[in-house]
This record gives C-alpha cells, sequence and structure tokens, in this order.
C-alpha cells in the first residue's frame, strides 16, 4: 500500500512535469501545476501516515501546502485575465512581453 | 482476523479504484485539447486524491482538499476558462511535435528512475528506526484533535504567516486584475495632455 502510493504520488509528477512543460495554454499549465502539487501532498499523507503516526506534522505540512497552492491560483488566474485583456491570448508561446 | 483481512481486501479494491481514477483522470487533463473538459477531469482527479487521503487515515487533509480544491481553486479555473476561452476547433488529439516527444520520454525516464528508487528502497528498516525513535507517547484524542493541538502550539507562527500570505494574495489578485483600465484611463490622459500641449505637432 506505502509502494502503491509513492508510485501513484510519482506517477501524478511526471504527467504534471509533461503537461506544464508542454501545453501551450496558460491555464492548463495553471491545471497541471496543481496536479504536482498533489503529487506532493500524497507523498506528504503516505510518509506521515506510515512512518510518523504519533506527530502527523506530514499532513500539517500538506495543509500548508494546500494553502499556498490556493493563494498561487488566485494570483496566477488573475495574471492571466490582465495578460488576456492586454495581449487577447493565453497561450504561452506568445507571451513575450518581457523578452528584449 | 477475518474481519482485519475483509476490510484490507475492501482497501485493496478502493485503492484500485482509486488508482485507475487518478491516471485517467491526469491523462484527460494533459491530452485533451478541450480544456473544459480538461478542468473537469482535474475535479475528478482532486476528488480521486481526497478519497485516497481517507484511505490513508487523514480525515481533516480530505475535508480541506475537497472543501479547498474542489470548491475553490476548481471553481476558480472553470470561470477563468470561461472568461477566457474562445471556441476552438474540435481535434480530440493535437498536433505532436518533437519536443513534446522528447519530453514525454524524459517524463516516462524519470517515472521508471522514481519507481526503481521506490521498489529498491527497504520500508521496513526504515519503519523500524522511526518506531524505535516514538519512544514519547502523548495521546491526545483523534486525528483532528491532535491537528488543532500542533497548529497552535508548534506551528503557531507558520499559520499566523500562512493566514497573511492568504490576504496578500487576496489583494494583489484583485489590484492584478483589474488595474489595466486605470492605466489606460491613465495613458489616453496623458496623451490628451500631450495633445494639447502640442497642438501643431
Amino acid at each position: 500500500m506505502l509502494e502503491h502510493a509513492l508510485n501513484l504520488g510519482a506517477y501524478l509528477f511526471c504527467i504534471g512535469i509533461f503537461g506544464l512543460i508542454t501545453s501551450r495554454n496558460m491555464v492548463r499549465a495553471l491545471m497541471c501545476l496543481e496536479l504536482l502539487f498533489n503529487a506532493v501532498n500524497i507523498n506528504l499523507v503516505t510518509f506521515s501516515n506510515y512512518f510518523d503516526t504519533e506527530q502527523l506534522k506530514g499532513e500539517i505540512f500538506s495543509i500548508f501546502v494546500i494553502a499556498i497552492a490556493a493563494a498561487e491560483a488566485a494570483i496566477g488566474l488573475a495574471i492571466v485575465l490582465a495578460i488576456h485583456r492586454n495581449r487577447g491570448s493565453t497561450r504561452i508561446d506568445q507571451l513575450d512581453l518581457l523578452k528584449w | 482476523m477475518n474481519i482485519i483481512k475483509s476490510t484490507e481486501s475492501l482497501h485493496e479494491i478502493l485503492f484500485l479504484f482509486l488508482e485507475v481514477g487518478l491516471i485517467l483522470g491526469s491523462l484527460g487533463v494533459v491530452i485533451l485539447t478541450n480544456i473544459v473538459y480538461s478542468a473537469f477531469f482535474l475535479a475528478l482527479v482532486f476528488v480521486c486524491i481526497s478519497l485516497l487521503y481517507l484511505l490513508l487515515n487523514a480525515d481533516f487533509v480530505a475535508t480541506a482538499q475537497i472543501l479547498i480544491y474542489v470548491g475553490a481553486i476548481n471553481i476558480l479555473i472553470v470561470f477563468a476558462v470561461m472568461l477566457i476561452n474562445k471556441p476552438q476547433s474540435f481535434n480530440f488529439f493535437p498536433s505532436w511535435t518533437t519536443g513534446d516527444g522528447i519530453t514525454c520520454a524524459a517524463c516516462t525516464g524519470l517515472f521508471f528512475l522514481l519507481i526503481t528508487t521506490i521498489s529498491d528502497t527497504s520500508w521496513s528498516e526504515i519503519y523500524l528506526v522511526t518506531q524505535s525513535n516514538n519512544i514519547v507517547e502523548q495521546d491526545l484524542g483523534g486525528n483532528i484533535q491532535r491537528i488543532g493541538y500542533l497548529l497552535l502550539t508548534e506551528f503557531l507562527l507558520p499559520f499566523e504567516l500562512l493566514s497573511i500570505i492568504l490576504l496578500v494574495a487576496l489583494i494583489g489578485a484583485i489590484t492584478v486584475a483589474r488595474r489595466e483600465k486605470i492605466l489606460e484611463i491613465r495613458v489616453k490622459s496623458q496623451a490628451l495632455q500631450a495633445k494639447e500641449d502640442f497642438p501643431t505637432s
């Protein structure tokens, strides 16, 4: 069960990285970022359940990660909205505002 | 003994279902071209992960996962998709470039590396070491009581800093999302003023 959960976390992490690199839409990139956070959270909760049943520090850290992810999603979607209003598109490869 | 065995097998079956849901859902998030579908698949992935937390005896984190991810973040993402998305052509499989192939190869390599590392590590020895270190037993009741106790004693400073971060993120999101109009008005007024200053040019 432990190794299954860890394998699941590794799978989610790899899928998230793949989507984050290859996606052309900014909103989809944010979704894949959420997948990455969830993979990390699965690992934290799994280790906390199997190795640290008395202290539960992994669960507390995963709560912190969830809160940071909520803040990150709000800021990221606000930036996407602003860029969409400015440039008229949300494609990542067309965002060259800071290039030169 | 019999009851324990049956609950073990029940756990295994539930875990298999969750595994299938997670694998298919995350593949749907990445592969599907219509972004609304991938947002809904993301909701499926979040729900499966929260059920996985329930199986791992983490009630509070499962509840927080449902409330924050499915209730807040996913709704926010769907809202942004509705604001931004233009209707696109429906082709279910996007064009596959060489960069995508290289990234896919690298990610599968990373995945197999992680899997071999996980299967090579002897978890039972680590378990014995951690159990021998846990001599001091403090029984504070259930899961949620212990988390609340730890949050307000040992992790008090990170907890308060987290609330400040959430406040800053709230204000920052509002400012970023509505700054554009003010800037535009200011630029227009400056342009008008410049025209009034130099009417001949």
